[in-house]
This record gives structure tokens, sequence and C-alpha cells, in this order.
């Protein structure tokens, strides 16, 4: 068994300060260097040699990556390196996006989130990351900056597996653009981990819904699961369940059993792949309820 | 191996310094400024020992390049009592017992310290929350939220 | 024996070590400067389980720029251990476990140390791994070590030569086969108990230097600097005089940080530099498997009872995963033995507890010493028994409990114990018989207890020594060797002296850092032993300390000894009316008449303590007259709710109360208990290290190997404090630190089982195991 290193391998540091400077040092260095923004997968992954990197990239402080603006035309507009309790706190955030706020706020703890920040979480690929499935639940674009100039990529099809994105050579995050949910959204985002809070998840189910007149339910859902494939998805089933109605507790169930179906998770020191599939269907039930609830209370 | 000069400010005085690229702040501060009072419990981001403000918000130093810190404003656990006078969490954590071996006790100082700063007037699960990364073994926690209680309904 | 009426004994003072920890200023180990000539340690680990060294070649690795040195086995000394001396401190020519020392590296920096243990390479043949205790007890099983015969080994330790069993430990009381036929309720069950690890958040460190003469100097995170000196002059051949260690301020043990671990590591990498400091630090991922973990253990338990409710006979057969080397774990499988009954009277007893060679981490002494493990089994068992007879829990204890002049397991007689006290305190506490509703429809409620004692477990002559001494101004420093590990020893050491001296408790420093070169003599801190054992030392050395300044005053005044006292720091005299205050006496002494010399001079009182009470068993039966020297009892009462649809447990009370004898500081006593709990609670629902086929342990950090954070906490602990002295304790104090972990977990387990008429007889309560559990019954809601 390989064990962590008391401190970090050698590395160089590079400050950049122009996004040219990143895309040039990407490419020239295609396979010894690492970008970093908070470093706290970065760091981790070095000291334990999962990850050897030759030169470190800070991209934290180029220009307009820590900004986090909002226009209800284009909605919120997140620096890939704006930590977690920036945009947990913002004022924007939370009053238009509280799904937001509760995937942020499961992360860790109130330190590590100064330095954790969401371009970090989602660029990690990790199935259990926590705020991907707010940026999967709310449509989120990621705008990557590259040799060819600025690409969006819809959160959907960004997650490719463990650790894998579809940034492509000399590509990096620089924003995170989730539009203005539709009008009567209500979300949740539930967390099962071992600890009682600021463990990573076993598992994980975001539930977002909305009043929408097309749905023959008269209600158009969303649900996102996490750490139960490998990566963060969508369940379309259930979503296309929920949406032909009637909303009630039955179909709220059935949605949670497609949910579970859906689930492909495996055993780890954390649970097992049995224990994750019925947890996908209790959480995945509670959220959609709590949602159904508190659209009923807006309606 | 890349060196690079920075300066930073510790607990109010000027630091210039020469650090390897792959120093973190938490060796810097115990190993080359002789600021011991901030501890390494795990050096993972996971136990909180090592919590320090930066720029007035709390981190855990294990987890930041010194590199990172150059021109930055940090305390540590060393510099919360000012003039003399005792910060009103460690005033409260002597009378309310929120001590044990100590190991975990300037982390969690240095969390609650940033709590109060953002939230003067917390109640019991705002500091849970808050302080659910620092990892006591001692004391059950009860006496720690009890201090942080304490210190907020008298402190500044 | 408290001749001060503003004792400061009983007081909740407050603890003399807050304020330098408070502000940072507490030094640890990690913590001392040694300047630019400290050179760093690291070590190469076996990555096999169990096998044996062919070949070590180490040229690489000295070859890297900025190696120091490079050791392995044929460096160190001889064997090392506290009861039996079964280890190296680098392998010779056999690895035991993943993480075994094969070879250390002395380098100028951390990381160069660690990269040339990456360069050494070692030629292993893979020998079959024993993984299991049940495995390891089988005739067949490959032996662990082949030598066990030739072992030193304490008189009261009985290895097996042969076979992987380090000790066998029996009681055999009455007639168990004869007893069952007379049961009317007979349940019998087995339970397991995984690895745990003490998690101190201060991981050890160790700092070494050996100068020209050969002189080492250990500066180490200990709760035993006294036994480090002794087993590691032992090891190597040496005076014990050759050897000082210097301890500051420890950041939690838990047990992990007495006898020696890997401390000794630094001293024979220390060997290799002359004059050069060496530090060598456990990462935590180390941290978890390198240094001591708690045993595993195996449980088989038989008791019965008749229908009226009394316990008529029990047996017990434990098979301890106790690692690859068991030199302190010995006496645990002993220990465990010698308690087997837990806290009940119990006519016939059969009990075997085996210390079995696993190819594990090494097993050491935890919080608790085995009676955490025991009890999980042992109040499942209660619990199961009352079901079985319809009998109130509570009840059913009560009935069977030990009280004083009890036959306990070892024949021996119970002495006076508020163990029923404790009983009805924590169960009124939570309500106990009353039914409550849970928060919700997905959840159900349930409360249980369970009751514990447990005794200092030692050798039966740890001594303990304490020394006074006087400032010019009549403050004073009371010198001990027992460790402040955060258990508030260094408060309650200053408390007794000034009760029994007559100052404030505010003048009384304690000599810290501990240094074996000028600390009185104290065994270990460990087995919750201190208050009770060091503190009749400082009280025999306060009233050595008292009694010589009271006879300069009465020969200085003419008086009589007996009319004098010493009050608030002043000495007094009932009969004249004289006083004077100590600063004009205790350093220099007090003036004859008429310039005629003078008397006195500087004071200092020395004192000790040791049991002298403690009396062999017989091998065959465990049977004797004093096995221990007391056994400190209690109960914890649980009152929580389990969410049916994850499995999560949410504790809302626990009241938890203890016969502490007198408590010296309430306030710190409640700590201990708070503290306990918790740290019971996280091994009952989180805890345990998990091996792979491989040997391997498969969650070595924080972010695997989950501990209780704030969050877990119960919504309240309620702390309960019973007083019944104990004739050998310092105002009747017995000890408490271990004690309130011991109950936690089957007190959880046995509110589970009532919340959800599911029984879970394996450690841990998960979540997961909890709602599979249910499942498997088929009553989730
Ligand atoms: C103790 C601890 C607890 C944690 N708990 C949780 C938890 O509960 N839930 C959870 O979801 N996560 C958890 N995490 C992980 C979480 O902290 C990270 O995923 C974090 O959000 C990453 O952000 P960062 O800025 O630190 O990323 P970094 O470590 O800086 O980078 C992360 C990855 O993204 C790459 N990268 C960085 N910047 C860019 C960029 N601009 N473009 C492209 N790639 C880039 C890096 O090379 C690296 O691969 C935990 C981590 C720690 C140490
Ligand atoms: S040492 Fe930094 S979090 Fe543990
Ligand atoms: S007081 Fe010891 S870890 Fe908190």
């Amino acid at each position: 068994m390989e064990l962590a290193n008391p401190g970090l391998p050698n590395f160089d540091y590079v400050r950049a300060t122009t996004p040219a400077e990143v895309i040039g040092l990407l490419l020239q260095h295609p396979d010894d260097a690492r970008l970093f923004m908070g470093g706290t997968d970065v760091f981790v992954r070095m000291r334990d040699g999962a990850m050897t990197p030759k030169l470190l990239i800070d991209v934290k402080r180029l220009p307009g990556l820590t900004e986090i603006t909002y226009d209800p035309e284009t909605g919120l507009h997140i620096g890939a390196a704006a930590n977690m309790n920036a945009i947990a706190r913002h004022p924007v955030v939370l009053e238009h996006y509280p799904l937001l706020v509760e995937s942020v706020n499961a992360v860790a703890s109130y330190p590590l989130r100064t330095r954790a920040t969401m371009g970090g979480n989602l660029c990690n690929a990790s199935p259990c990351a926590d705020t991907a499935l707010a940026a999967l639940l709310l449509e989120a674009m990621l705008v990557a900056a590259g040799p060819d100039g600025d690409r969006a990529i819809p959160a959907g099809a960004f997650f490719l597996g463990p650790g894998k994105h579809a940034l492509k050579p000399g590509e990096f995050l620089t924003r995170i653009e989730i539009p203005t949910p539709p009008a009567g959204w209500a979300g949740r985002f539930i967390k099962l981990g071992r600890n009682a809070h600021g463990d990573l998840a076993i598992a994980s189910a975001a539930a977002g819904g909305y009043p929408d007149e097309s749905a023959p339910s008269g209600y158009r859902f969303r649900v996102a699961l996490g750490s139960v494939a490998p990566t963060p998805i969508r369940v379309p089933e259930a979503e296309a369940i929920l949406a032909q109605g009637p909303i009630n507790e039955k179909t709220c169930d059935a949605a949670a059993d497609a949910a579970r179906a859906a689930a492909r998770p495996i055993d780890d020191v954390r649970a097992s792949a049995k224990y994750r599939k019925a947890m996908v269907k209790t959480l995945t039930r509670r959220a959609l309820v709590e949602v159904w609830a508190m659209l009923q209370k807006e309606g | 191996m890349a060196t690079h000069q920075i300066t930073l400010t510790v607990n109010g005085v000027k630091e210039h310094t020469q650090v390897s690229s792959n120093i973190t702040l938490l060796t810097l501060l115990r190993e080359r400024l002789g600021l011991t009072g901030t501890k390494n419990g795990c050096a993972a981001g996971e136990c909180g020992a090592c919590t320090v403000l930066i720029d007035g918000e709390p981190v855990n130093a294990c987890m930041v390049l010194a590199v990172e810190t150059d021109g930055a404003e940090i305390v540590t656990v060393e510099g919360l009592a000012r003039d003399g006078e005792l910060d009103a969490l460690q005033a409260a954590f002597i009378e309310h017992t929120g001590v044990q071996c100590g190991f975990c006790t300037p982390g969690v100082l240095v969390s609650a310290r940033a709590l109060l700063n953002r939230s003067p007037d917390p109640d019991e699960d705002e500091i849970k929350d808050a302080l659910r990364g620092n990892l006591c073994r001692c004391t059950g926690y009860v006496r720690i939220v009890e201090a942080v209680k304490a210190a907020a309904r008298g402190g500044d | 024996m408290n001749p001060s009426s503003l004792s400061p004994v009983g007081e909740s003072v407050t603890r003399i070590d807050a304020l330098e920890k408070v502000t940072g200023e507490a030094q640890f180990a990690d913590d001392i400067q040694f300047g630019p000539g400290l050179l760093y340690g690291r070590v190469a680990r076996s990555p096999h389980p169990h096998a044996q060294i062919k070949g070590i070649d180490v040229g690489e690795a000295l070859a890297l720029p900025g190696v120091k040195a490079v050791v392995t086995g044929d460096d160190a000394g001889g064997k090392i251990g506290l009861y039996l001396k079964d280890r190296y401190t680098f392998c010779r020519d056999r690895v035991r476990y993943v993480g075994d020392p094969v070879a250390g590296v002395v380098a100028a920096s951390e990381e160069i140390a660690e990269q040339a243990c990456k360069l050494i390479r070692v030629e292993y043949e893979v020998l079959e791994p024993v993984l299991d205790p049940l495995r390891g007890a089988e005739p067949d099983a490959p032996v662990l070590h082949p030598d066990l015969g030739e072992y030193e080994v304490a008189n009261f330790i009985f290895p097996r030569p042969g076979t992987n069993i380090s000790n066998h430990f029996k009681i055999r009381k009455g007639d168990v086969d004869a007893a069952w036929p007379q049961c009317d309720v007979v349940v019998e069950r087995a339970f397991r108990v995984p690895h745990v690890q003490h998690v101190p958040i201060e991981p050890h460190v160790a700092v070494a230097q050996v100068d020209r003469s050969g002189q080492i100097t250990l500066w180490t995170s200990s709760q035993s600097p006294f036994a480090q000196r002794n087993l590691i002059a032992e090891s190597l051949g040496i005076s014990q005089s050759q050897v000082r260690v210097i301890s500051p301020y420890v950041g939690g043990g838990f047990g992990s940080k007495a006898g020696v671990s890997m401390e000794a590591l630094a001293v024979v990498m220390a060997q290799k530099v002359p004059g050069r400091p060496v530090k060598m630090r456990l990462t935590r991922e180390e941290e978890f498997f390198c240094a001591f973990v708690r045993q595993g253990l195996v449980a088989k338990t038989q008791a019965g009872a008749t229908k009226d409710g009394k316990l008529l006979a029990m047996k017990t057969e434990y098979y301890w995963d106790a690692g690859a080397y068991t030199e302190y774990g010995v006496n645990i499988t002993r220990a465990s033995g010698y308690s087997s009954t837990g806290p009940y009277e119990i006519p016939n007893v059969w009990a075997d507890s085996y210390c079995v060679y696993t190819n594990h981490p090494v097993g050491g002494p935890m919080r608790g010493f085995g009676m955490p493990e025991i009890h999980w089994g042992i109040e499942q068992i209660m619990d199961l028994v009352a079901e079985e007879l319809n009998m109130d829990k509570v009840e059913f204890r009560k009935k069977n409990c030990v009280r004083e002049g009890s036959i306990i397991v070892t024949g021996s007689k119970m002495h006076p114990t508020g163990l029923l006290e404790c009983i009805d305190k924590a169960a009124q506490a939570i309500d106990w018989g009353k039914d409550e509703p849970a928060s919700a429809p997905h959840k159900r409620r349930g409360k249980g207890l369970a009751i514990m004692w447990k005794a200092p477990a030692m050798p039966p002559n740890p001594g303990s020594s304490a020394w006074v001494r006087f400032n010019e101004d009549a403050t004073l420093t009371v010198g001990i060797g027992g460790q402040e590990i955060g258990q508030g020893t260094f408060t309650v050491a200053a408390q007794m002296a000034a009760a029994v001296l007559g100052v404030p408790f505010e003048w009384v420093r304690i000599s810290a850092p501990l240094d074996t070169r000028y600390s009185p003599y104290e065994w270990q801190t460990v087995a919750s032993r201190l208050t009770w054992s060091m503190g009749n030392a400082i009280v025999a050395a306060a009233q050595d300390t008292r009694r010589q300044i009271l006879e300069l005053a009465a020969e200085h005044w003419g008086e009589n000894i007996d009319d004098l006292d010493i009050k608030d720091g002043v000495v007094v005299s009932y009969q004249s009316e004289e006083s004077l205050p100590l600063k004009d006496m205790v350093v220099y002494g007090l003036p004859k008449p008429n310039d005629q010399g003078w008397r006195g001079g500087p004071i200092i009182g020395h004192g000790k303590f040791m049991p002298t009470y403690v009396t062999g068993l017989d091998p065959e039966t465990g049977q004797g007259p004093r096995s221990v020297v007391h056994y400190t009892t209690g109960c914890q009462a649980v009152d929580l709710e389990v969410d049916t649809e994850t499995g999560q447990i949410t504790v809302l009370r626990v009241a938890a109360a203890y016969d502490v004898g007198k408590a010296i500081n309430p306030d710190q006593v409640r700590a201990q208990i708070e503290g306990g709990v918790v740290q019971g609670l996280s091994t009952a629902l989180f805890e345990s290290i998990r091996f792979g086929e491989d040997g391997a342990p498969q969650n070595p950090s924080f972010v695997d190997y989950r501990i209780a954070t704030v969050v877990d906490m119960p919504l309240k602990i309620i702390p309960l404090i019973v007083e019944v002295p104990q004739d050998d304790g310092p105002w009747g104090a017995r000890g408490v630190g271990e004690h309130s972990m011991v109950p936690t977990a089957p007190a959880i387990a046995n509110a589970v089982a009532a919340a959800l008429g599911v029984r879970i007889l394996d450690m841990p309560l998960t979540a997961e195991k909890v709602f599979l559990a249910l499942e498997e019954k088929g009553e989730r809601s």
C-alpha cells in the first residue's frame, strides 16, 4: 500500500496573471503541470502520491476568476476560483439559488470552504462532488478558456468518469454560468454521510421542480444523484415519471424507485453498493416530497 | 527547487522570508517563524488543528502554500490576545473548561473567533456547524460549545 | 487528612494549564525547537502482513544526497516489551503486520528521508498470514512467533509456546456444568469488536539525541516517560541512567502513548548520528496502524438465570485479536478475564481469555483496557437474559449487580461501591420506564442502559512518588512523574498538595515538563491510576513537608506540634495564637533568639505510594483474595432515535453516573465523563479499522476513518457523580478517566434493540448495518 508523505513533494509554483499564460503553460507541459485554485484536492493527492506535477499553476488571481455577478437575463456568473463561502454568503445566491447554498454548505467545514472552490469541485470530477449536483440540476454552463478561445460546456456533458471531464488539452475553467431558475422553482439537496454532517457523501440526491403547463402533471422536475455512479448523474427516468404525474406520494415513490434503478454504485469503505441503492430511494423520495411541499406552498 | 521571496504579516508583525514552493503555511508558521501554537494533526485539511485566519477568514494552514500568502495578513492563536487582554473566547474556554489536552484548542479558538466575527450571536446549531471541521478527542465538545456561547454573550 | 478549612479539594478550581493552552504557549513535543542541527527520521515499512526478510539493500537510499544514515534490524538492540518481550524495534528476520518497521532513514529533511525509504529494497518471502483470531487459535494455524517459549515474560502471564496464544487466562469458579440445568433461562451469543484507534489529535512524535558517551536523551509525547526509559535501556542493554526522557504536555493519549511504540525507532536512528537530534513523527495515516491500535475481540458468552431473576452461571471465551506483538496486550487478556462477569455477582463462572497473535497492527492499551470491548457483549447478554425473563432491565441489574461484600468473579470480596445508586440516578435522569414518542413517523425511539466496572490493570507493584519544595516567597513546586494528557492531573495534584499543606491552590506549581532525570518516579500515566496512586504519594509528600514545617515552628515557639496548624500559608498556634507566614521560614529557616544562629533550612518533603496488598491469582482457577486494588463502577442510560429509512442513530440523551469515591475536582470529573461518552459513542457508531484480504488497512485517514465531530455529540449529556469512599484512595477517591467510555457502546446497542427489536452483535452500529438489519427483519416502515 502507498502511504501519504509527511509533506508535499517538490514542484515549481507559478502565479498566472493572464489566461494566455495559463494556456501556454498547459500546452508546454502537457504531462507535468497542474492547475490549482484552492488546492484542497490537488494538495491531498500530491501528498498521497496520486498526483506528481512538477509545476503548479495558481490561477485564482486571474482577472475575474473570483468574481460573482448576477443578471436576471444571463443568470449567475461564478468565477471558477470563487471560494465556496463567498458563494454561499452572496446575497443573490441566497435569494435565488438556495439549492446551491445547500450543496456548498454540505462540503467539509467552513475553514476548508474558505479555500475550496466550486470550479475545483467540478474539475475534480469526483462522483461525490456536492456542488456538481447543483450544477446538473440548475443546468449550469461551464465556460472554459483555451487555445481556440472560449467554449461553454453544459454541466450535463462535463463529467465523463471519476476524475475525468470534458476539458481539452490547454483548456481551463474560467466561469460557471447558472441560468436564473424557472419561475416558481423550488429545490432541495440532501446528503447522507457517516457523520451527521461534513463527511463525503455515501449518497446524495438533489431535486428541483417548477410549474409548467406543458407537462401533463403541471410540473417539471429535475433529479440528480451523487456518489452512486462513475459521475454525478441526472435521472431522466424519474423526471419523466414526475412530468407525467399526478404528483403525489405514490408518484414520488415511483420516481425514487426509478432513481434507485438508475444508480450504479460501488462498494467502498464508506458503504456497500446495496446500502447506497437503498439510500438513493430514501433520499430522492425525501427531496421530492419536500420540493413538492414547497411548490404547493408557493402555488 | 524554486524558492520565492514573500512578505506577509503575522499577528501584526511583518515577515520577509524565502520559501520553497512545497512548504505549507503551517510549516512556515511552525518551523520557520517559531509560531508553534498552530498545530499539525493531519496535514490533510481534516482535523482543524491548524486553523488560522488569512485576511480575516479561517483556513486550514496545512492546505495553503506558504508562497500563496505573499501580501496576506495572518492571525494565529498567538495573535488572539491583544494588548495583554485575552480574547473573550480564550477567557471563556478557561472559565468553562473548554480545554483538556489542549491540542485542538488553538484551531478551535480561531474557528470560533471567525464565527463570532461573522455572526456575533450564534445559536447552538450555528456554533456546531462552524466547528464541525475541528476534531476534539478529549472534551466530547460539550464545554467547547458552552464556552463559545458564553463568549458570544459576554463578548465584544 | 484535610487540615485546612480553605481546602481546594472538592472544589471545581480552574485548570492550571488552561491559560497556557488557550494562548498557544503550551509546549508539546513537536513544538520544541532544536535549531538547524535537527535531522529527521522516517521508516520503511512492510507491505506484507507476514513475510520472511530475505535481504535488505540500502545502497541506493544511502547514496541519496541529504541522507545521513540508514538503520535496519541489525543496528537495533535486543527485544523490547512491557509484560512480554516479543518484538524488536526494527524487524530482524520476519515482518508480522503491514506497517512493521523494516529500516529507518535519517536525513536532513523529512522529505529526503521519505524519498530514501522508497529506495530501500527489501526481498521478502511471503508467508501465510493470520487475519482472524479464531483462525489464529486453531492448531494448524501458521505460528507467528516460533520462539514464544524463549521470550522473557512477567510471572502472571501464561504463553502457550508452539501456538499463537501469548497468554491464556482462566477463571474456574463454582461449577458451571452443574449450574446450567438449574437455570430457567440460558442465552448464548457471540460478539465482535473491531480494531479501532485512539486518535489523539496530536500524532506520535519523538526526538532522540545520543551523545558521544552513549547518553540518550529522548523528547517524546508520552504517557510513560519512566517506562520508556526502562524498556529502552533494557532493550539496548544499558543502564537506565544512560537514558533520559523529557516529556512535555501530551496532546491526547488514551493509551496510545503508553509503554513504548515508535519512540524506540527514533533512539536507534539517533545512535547512528551521535550528537545530532533526530525527529520522528508519525503522519496521521501512520498513526492509524503504526503505533498501537485497540485489540479486536471475538467474545462467545453464555449466561443463565433462574426464573426469579438470579444469575447463576456465566461462561465466556475471549479470542483477542491482539495483533503482531502482544508485549502490552497480554495483560488486557488477563484484565478482561478477571473482569469477565462485568459488575455482577455470579456463583458459577468459567472463562478462557486467549491473547491471539494475528498479522494485524500491534494491539495495545486503550482507554478502558479491554473493558469497553468485553462490556459490549456482557451488557447485551444481560439485556437478553432480562428479556427472556420478562424482567425490567434496571430491576434485573439491581438484583444481580455487585455490592459491598459480594463475592466477585475472582473469589475476592467487593469493597464498598455506589453502583446501585449509579443505576438509579442514570435511569431516572432519562425517565426510564416512560415511553416517549419519536420525533417523526419514520423514526423509532428507544432507551437502554449498561453498567460497568473497571479496575486499574497493572503489575501488583506499580509505584508513585512525589516531592514538595518551596520558593523564597513560599510558593511551591510539587514534583510528580504523572503526565498531563488532558485529564487534568496537574490541577488535581496541585489541589491535593495545597489541601494538605494549608496553602492557597494558586501557590502551587507542578514540576513540568516531566524529565526522568528530575521528576520523581511514576510507573505510567495509565489505568486511571494517578488521582488515586499518585494522589496518595502527593498526600504523603505534603504531610512530610507539613510535619517539617510544624516541627520547625514548634521548636521556634517552644510549643507542642499538635497545637499548630497551617492556614492559608501561615503557621498558626491554637495555643499561643502566634502566627508565622511560611515565606519567613521555608527557605531561610528561622533565627534562634539572641542571635544564637539559625534553625531549619530549605524545606523539601517527599512521599511514595505503592499498593502492597494485591495478591496473585491461581493460574488454573483465577481465584485469589485481592486481585486488584479496587473497581470503579458506573452506569450509563441512553435515550435515542433511529431513522428507519436510513439506519441513522440520533442520541438524544446520555445520563452517566460514576462512583468516583470522592470528586477532588467535580467539574473535571464531569468533563471526563462527557469526553468518554462521546469517544464511546464514536466507537459505537462509526469506528473500525478495515483490513483488506491483503492484510493492509483500508481506511487509515480521517477521510475514511470517521470520528465523532461536534455535530455528532448527543443532544444532552448528563454527568452524575456518586461518592462512596474508597479505603485506599486520597479523600476516598477512585479513578474515572477511562470508565465513561466503557458502557457507552452497549448502552447504545441496548437502546437500539429496544427501539427496533433488532439486536446487533458486531460493533460499530453504522447506519448501514442498522438499516440492513432492519431490512432483513422485513420491518422497515
Ligand atoms: C478535508 C476535505 C473534505 C472534503 N469534503 C468534501 C465534501 O464533503 N464534498 C465535496 O464535494 N468535496 C469535498 N472535498 C473536496 C473539495 O474540497 C474539492 O473538491 C474542492 O471543491 C476543490 O476546489 P479547489 O479549489 O480546492 O480545487 P483544486 O484542488 O485547486 O483543484 C481541483 C482539481 O481541478 C483542477 N483545476 C483547478 N483549477 C482548474 C481550472 N480553472 N480549470 C480546470 N481544472 C482546474 C485541478 O488540477 C484539480 O484536478 C473535501 C476536501 C478535503 C480536503
Ligand atoms: S493539520 Fe490541517 S486540518 Fe489537520
Ligand atoms: S482538548 Fe484534546 S483534542 Fe480537544
